[in-house]
Order: structure tokens, then C-alpha cells, then sequence
């Protein structure tokens, strides 16, 4: 339709530090899954897990 | 201000109706009376039917979509040993027919063998292409083959609706139509997104139950208690807790009522609480929680009447918690709003033990809902 503006979903994937519970937000990449270990947190000794993977929609 | 004076109207000089009035001038006023009594629902018809079939032609778009991203998935996915196009074809094309309704007796047992047949023949067939791909390709390629299926039945009925309207140049037949088009373009379309987030494998708004039973699972012993259902038993405040989830991150619903009647044979259970997406309705917002009683399943309805006949011959309250969301928010990539709410789900839940429990009881949680990644 000509009034119709065309919406772009983003999706999106955040970590979240199992020990000190800092949360960081990146780009979805190819093969996350939810509650996977990622990678080892900065700012403590513990480990990020993805946490919630969602859609932004930006119209 | 002047006022016009409505009491005075000459109806002769309004309807040219008086001797001296042009002939011209009131062939002008009857002449089109008598088209649109004749001919106005055959240019309703007209109209209406442009609007149609611009719906028809999009569902057209849609099925031809989701047929060719399903078979480029599979070419580029799969290991295979023929061409799959005529296969996936004619897996396209298969339809169910329903079991006959005039005696209702014992119509669940039919409907949920006729259901069950169909998707385990689907998934033999599926697998038969390509014969060592994982469990959670089949499910993948299992689910974009529904929609693929289902826009293509869409689509058909649609078209044959139409067509025979024109057929017939039959304008009330049109009308149900041009009404129900509207919902159906919306279910379309939210299929048609759904088919990428299938593909890589996200949660869709659907799996927010099995989402927060997926974290409550995370660190204790999991266990395949039913087809594609597993099961974690855990504690909370003496509570003893059974945690049954689609095994997940393939892309299924499980058999939420095969588990359940399982837990409830080997054990006494006292509350059964079911986590699920509820469709919400307009002007609600979206992602909005809310509590009730109740089984909190969709689906065609067998696993729904499983649960509440299990409950029933046990005696055992069910309550439920809903996330509000739309048809395509349930089937297309979980949204921030949504995901957000998972921790004040899982809140509520243990509200809802505290609540309604006491020490030393068992309860049975229930994420209900496709587990398409999201594992357990």
C-alpha cells in the first residue's frame, strides 16, 4: 500500500555474566542458542551465557 | 445567520416530476435507479473483486516464497542423494481429512491418531531424504514444511472461493470473503516471516513457556519423559517440582500430555501450573502477563483434553500463567518486550507455588509452546 511503511526487524543477542550479572547486547550470529556459553566475562572471573535472543522492529 | 427552510420543498421541482419539466433532466435522475437496481452487485462485484484478488495474488507470492526458500534450505542444509523438489512437492501437497463428527464418541482418540500419523509420516518421509541429518534439522525442515503446506492450502481455498463467486457472478457469495480476507492475510504474512527465524533456528514469541522451564531445567538432571518432552525434576521451599518442556532447541511442541499423565502415575502431584502464549486481544498491549485456571494449551485441542482429563480423575487444580501476544508475534521472532518478561514469569511462578502450595507437595510446571532454540 502506498501509506504502508515497509518494517526491518533486527535481531539481537544478550549475554549476561553468570557471576557478577552484567548484561552486554550484540548482533544475533549464526548458531546461538539460548543459555550457551559464550565467552568469559571482562570485568569478573565468571562466564556469559546468552540470555534472550529477540527482534527490534524499526520502522 | 439566514436559515434555510427545510418545510418548503417543492417535490415536483425536486423529482422533475411537473409538465414543464426537460425530459433529459429526469431520464438523468431514473435512468441510474434503474442501472444500480439491475446491475449494482454486479459492479460491487467488480470492485470487490479487485481488491481480492490482489490478496490472492500475494498468498500466491507467499506459497511460491516459502516453497522455494524450503527447497533451498534443504539443497544447501542436507547431504542429499536425489533431487528432493518432487519429493517436497508432493509433501506439500498431502492434506488431512478429518474423522467423521455426527457421533462425537471418542472423536479425540481419532483426532489425535489422525494428527500423530500425519507428522510421523511426514517426519519418516523428511528423514528419508537426506537419512543422517539430526534430529533438530528434521524439525526445521519438519516445521518450514508446514507453513510451505499451509500456504499452499491458503491459497487454494482462497482462490477457489473467488473463483467460483465469478464463476457464478454471484456477489453474496463474494462477501465472506472480502471479511475473513483481512485475518487471513494477517496469519499469511506472519507465516511467511516466520520461515527465516525457523531457519536460523531463534525463539519465536510462542516459546516463552518453554523458554523460562528451559532456565529452571539449566543444572539439573534432564530426562525424555514423552515424545520430544523432557522432564527435570528440582525443589523450591519443600516443594518438590516437575519441569516438563518440548525438548528443545529443536523446533516442536512436544507431547506436554504424554509427560504429564507419566509424572502423574509414578507420583502424587497437587497443582499443575502451565506457562504459555495466549493470543491477545485488540487494544491490549502486547507481552502484558497475566494468571488464570485452567489448561493454557492451543493446538488442535487433543493434548488440551488429555491434561484436563488427567487433572480431572485426580483431582488436581491447574492453574496457568499467559504472555499476550499477536498471531505473528507468537510465530515470528521472540520481541524485546517479550523476552523482558521472562524473569516476572518466572516471579510469578514461584508466587504461584507459595500461594496456592504447602510444604511437601509436588507440582508439575509446564512450559507450553514451540522450543525452537531454546534448549534446556
Amino acid at each position: 500500500m502506498i501509506f504502508s511503511k515497509k518494517k526491518i526487524t533486527l535481531d539481537y543477542t544478550v549475554e549476561k555474566c553468570s557471576k557478577c550479572g552484567m548484561q552486554r547486547k550484540r548482533k544475533f550470529s549464526e548458531g546461538d542458542v539460548l543459555f550457551s556459553e559464550c565467552s568469559k566475562c571482562d570485568s569478573c572471573d565468571g562466564v556469559y551465557f546468552i540470555e534472550k535472543i529477540f527482534g527490534e522492529t524499526l520502522e | 445567520m439566514s436559515l434555510v427552510n427545510f418545510t418548503n420543498i417543492d417535490f415536483d421541482q425536486l423529482f422533475a416530476m411537473s409538465d414543464d419539466t426537460n425530459p433529459i433532466m429526469m431520464l438523468i435522475w431514473i435512468l441510474p435507479i434503474f442501472f444500480f437496481v439491475f446491475y449494482g452487485q454486479r459492479i460491487q462485484l467488480y470492485v470487490t473483486s479487485g481488491e481480492i484478488k490482489k490478496g490472492i495474488a500475494k498468498l500466491d507470492g507467499f506459497r511460491n516464497e516459502s516453497r522455494d526458500e524450503l527447497i533451498n534450505y534443504v539443497k544447501k542444509n542436507l547431504k542429499l542423494n536425489n533431487d528432493p523438489v518432487q519429493k517436497i512437492d508432493r509433501f506439500i501437497d498431502y492434506f488431512t481429512i478429518m474423522p467423521v463428527d455426527m457421533d462425537p464418541n471418542g472423536i479425540v482418540d481419532k483426532v489425535r491418531h489422525i494428527v500423530r500419523s500425519r507428522e510421523d509420516y511426514t517426519r519418516e518421509h523428511v528423514r528419508s531424504l537426506s537419512p543422517q541429518m539430526s534430529d533438530v534439522e528434521l524439525s526445521k525442515i519438519q516445521t518450514l514444511l508446514e507453513i510451505a503446506s499451509s500456504l499452499q492450502m491458503i491459497y487454494k481455498i482462497i482462490n477457489h472461493m473467488f473463483l467460483t463467486a465469478k464463476k457464478q457472478n454471484n456477489y453474496p457469495l463474494i462477501l465472506p470473503l472480502q471479511m475473513i480476507l483481512p485475518f487471513i492475510m494477517e496469519q499469511s504474512e506472519a507465516m511467511k516471516e516466520a520461515i527465516p527465524v525457523f531457519k536460523k533456528g531463534q525463539p519465536v514469541g510462542d516459546g516463552i513457556g518453554p523458554m523460562i522451564i528451559g532456565k529452571m531445567m539449566l543444572k539439573h538432571k534432564k530426562e525424555t519423559v514423552a515424545f520430544q518432552t523432557v522432564l527435570a525434576k528440582s525443589e523450591f521451599e519443600g516443594r518438590e517440582l516437575f519441569l516438563l518442556k518440548a525438548e528443545g532447541p529443536g523446533s516442536t511442541v512436544g507431547r506436554p500430555a504424554d509427560g504429564l499423565e507419566k509424572i502423574v502415575s509414578e507420583n502424587k502431584i497437587d497443582a499443575i501450573i502451565m506457562i504459555d502464549a495466549a493470543l491477545k486481544m485488540e487494544g491490549e498491549d502486547s507481552a502484558t502477563v497475566t494468571r488464570g485456571f485452567g489448561a493454557a494449551i492451543g493446538g488442535i485441542g487433543t493434548e488440551k483434553f488429555e491434561i484436563e482429563a488427567i487433572a480431572t480423575s485426580k483431582n488436581i487444580p491447574i492453574f496457568s500463567i499467559v504472555v499476550k501476544q499477536s498471531v505473528k508475534e507468537a510465530i515470528t521472532l521472540m520481541t524485546k518486550e517479550i523476552a523482558d518478561k521472562a524473569d516476572d514469569v518466572r516471579t510469578q511462578v514461584y508466587e504461584m507455588i507459595q500461594e496456592n502450595t504447602t510444604q511437601g507437595q509436588s507440582i508439575v510446571i509446564i512450559g507450553v509452546g514451540n522450543s525452537a532454540g531454546v534448549p534446556q
